[in-house]
């Protein structure tokens, strides 16, 4: 299931995302620099509803248009993308996305315009997408909500390392949309407040972003090189993890384990939640003793199916250029003494953990290292 | 090339029942109590996978072309006040998670698909490359009503599921992938539901350059 940093033989080639701040290198000096891009707007857009922390890309109005105003930002992406015959046997595609067109579905439902129609389902937009970038057939679709991305990584490495492919794409994004923050405001956790992953305050509290990233890997090729992609799902409940933070050890020691001596730092999942950020929090500590825990949340908003990969790229960026940002929103005191609330070099350390959570309990999680 | 051994096959095909008979009918499956919030296709998803018995060290891997069709449609009418409950059940991992936290079930790998033409190839390419000694691999559609009449939704419930081995001992079919030059292929879920259903063997390219052969012993 996870292979380990001295054996995984798969590198990662490139990584870009957009976010509400722009590209990877963007966000990242944006982030370093304690800039926030979520702002309270109603969470029905043009119909209302209450305030809540939210984060756009290129300040879009997410009341869905046809075509959906969010395919300018995966345009500006996929522009990116290494050339490559991208979808065919030895160059499969992994498209994951939480949400893929609800946004459309929900404004055909308002609306009766059937022009939406053509981009409510996953498949529609999957079929979408592969035109529109002249993939191949050979699209993996993977929803598994907010742990999309981190599957889509996973896969793509074990296809490589068992020889199925040369190189494989992961291709994430998701965009906000009445459905989507109307739900999280009817679960009460998007609310007025601006979230501060692990800080130790009264209420939780998250915010939501667009996002879209990519992600190449090979095998033998890159900088960087990433190992132990590791899963673990606690079916204990739809929203709450178990009490005794099992899940997160679960995931997260054949990490520590693949990580060996070397320094990293561990860029966690903080959506701002109080429960899971404790526990998240204090299984880092456990396992990566020393290491600085960062979340950029606080920021760009929690980006959903995408966040996996977005938060890589900005990841990538920060070992290429520094400093690393530290967990935007938040001041002391925190869940532990490890949460980093500023930004810090990242010379010194080999490589960067970086964990995701979702639904179900669910928790996904690699090892991105120099060497 | 990937083979396994085909140990289990589940299916459930109800045709035009309602989900309170679907209900009903499997409710013996569950805990007590608990198949009240379940949708149709979470109950007929933990129907096929009930004597598979999932274990933690399985791979896990469920297909739906469309998934939550009736809690989607109840959770869109509930605005302008959004349904919490049906905003979680409306997720596309939904069936499996209903009957996993049900049953507290913990399991390390879960991978869930959607797609359409090529969703059985990636599918079972997915399962056939898990760490466990045992996949299983599940799938399923309830019908809608008006995302199928827009052409978002599925015209018809069924559910199947199967287990994947790399061991021999009990097994009552072979499954193989193997990689080929080229060429075109797809195989949806609803095609090879009916391959399961009637047993019949089985080689084609299911995705561009994925041969599945399927043969029974």
């Amino acid at each position: 299931m996870s292979s380990s940093a001295n054996h995984s033989s798969v590198r990662l080639e490139a990584a870009a995302c957009r976010t509400a701040l722009g590209d990877a290198p963007a966000t990242r000096a944006a982030l370093a620099a304690g800039q926030r891009a979520l702002a309270l707007l109603p969470v029905l857009g043009a119909e209302g509803g209450g305030l809540a922390p939210l984060a756009t890309w290129n300040r879009r109005s997410f009341d869905e248009t046809t075509p959906p105003s969010w395919l300018p930002c995966v345009d500006a992406l996929a522009a990116e993308i290494p050339a490559g015959t991208w979808g065919d046997a030895r160059h499969p595609v992994y498209l994951t996305s939480s949400n893929f067109g609800v946004g459309s579905q929900y404004a055909f439902q308002r609306t009766r315009d059937p022009r939406h129609l053509a981009y409510g389902t996953p498949f529609a937009v999957a079929e979408l997408l592969r035109q529109r970038f002249g993939w191949g057939e050979n699209v993996a679709v993977l929803s598994h909500a907010c742990v999309s991305a981190q599957l889509g990584l996973l896969l793509a490495a074990r296809t490589l390392e068992q020889g199925w492919a040369e190189q494989a794409l992961i291709f994430s994004f998701d965009f906000i949309s009445p459905f989507v923050a109307g739900g999280f405001h009817a679960l009460k956790i998007l609310n007025t407040e601006m979230p501060a992953p692990y800080a130790v305050r009264a209420t939780g509290s998250i915010g939501l972003g667009d996002g879209a990233a990519f992600a190449v890997l090979s095998a033998g090729r890159g900088g960087l090189r990433l190992s132990a992609p590791t899963l673990h799902n606690e079916m204990h409940h739809f929203t709450a993890n178990r009490p005794d933070g099992a899940g997160f050890a679960a995931c997260l020691a054949p990490v520590a384990a693949a990580a060996g001596g070397r320094r990293v730092w561990v860029k966690g999942h903080g959506t701002g939640t109080l429960e899971a950020g404790k526990l998240e929090a204090e299984a880092v500590a456990a396992l990566f003793p020393g290491s600085p825990l960062v979340s950029w949340k606080g920021s760009i908003g929690h980006t959903l199916g995408s966040c996996g990969l977005v938060e890589l790229a900005v990841a990538v960026a920060a070992m290429a250029a520094g400093p690393v940002p530290g967990t935007v929103g938040t001041v002391p005191p925190c869940f532990t003494p490890a949460v980093a609330t500023e930004p810090f070099a990242h010379a010194g350390y080999d490589g960067v953990v970086l964990a995701s959570n979702a639904f179900g309990g669910a928790h996904a999680a690699c090892l991105l290292t120099h060497d | 090339m990937i083979e396994r051994y085909l140990t289990g096959v589940r299916l459930d095909e109800p045709g035009l029942e309602d989900p309170s008979g679907t209900r009903e009918r499997l409710r013996d499956l569950f805990p007590r109590g608990a198949t009240r919030r379940m949708t149709q296709l979470g109950l007929l998803i933990g129907g096929v996978l009930h004597d598979l018995a999932p274990a933690e060290a399985d791979t896990l891997v469920y297909a739906s072309s469309f998934a939550e069709n009736q809690a989607l449609e109840d959770y869109l009418a509930s605005f302008p006040n959004p349904s919490p409950t049906l905003f979680q059940t409306s997720i596309h991992p939904s069936a499996v998670q209903q009957v996993l936290i049900a049953r507290q079930q913990a399991v390390r790998e879960f991978f869930p698909l959607t797609g359409r033409r090529q969703l059985i190839a990636h599918g079972l390419l997915t399962a056939l490359m898990g760490s466990g000694l045992r996949a299983l691999f599940c799938g399923g559609e309830e019908r809608g009503q008006w995302l199928h009449e827009h052409q978002m939704g599925s015209d018809e419930s069924f559910a199947f599921a199967i287990a994947l081995s790399r061991e021999s001992a009990g097994a009552i079919g072979r499954l193989r992938l193997e990689q080929t030059g080229a060429g075109d292929g797809q195989l949806t879920l609803r095609e090879f539901f009916g391959v399961l259903r009637d047993r019949r063997p089985l080689r084609q390219l299911a995705a561009p350059g994925i041969e599945l052969e399927l043969s029974w012993l």
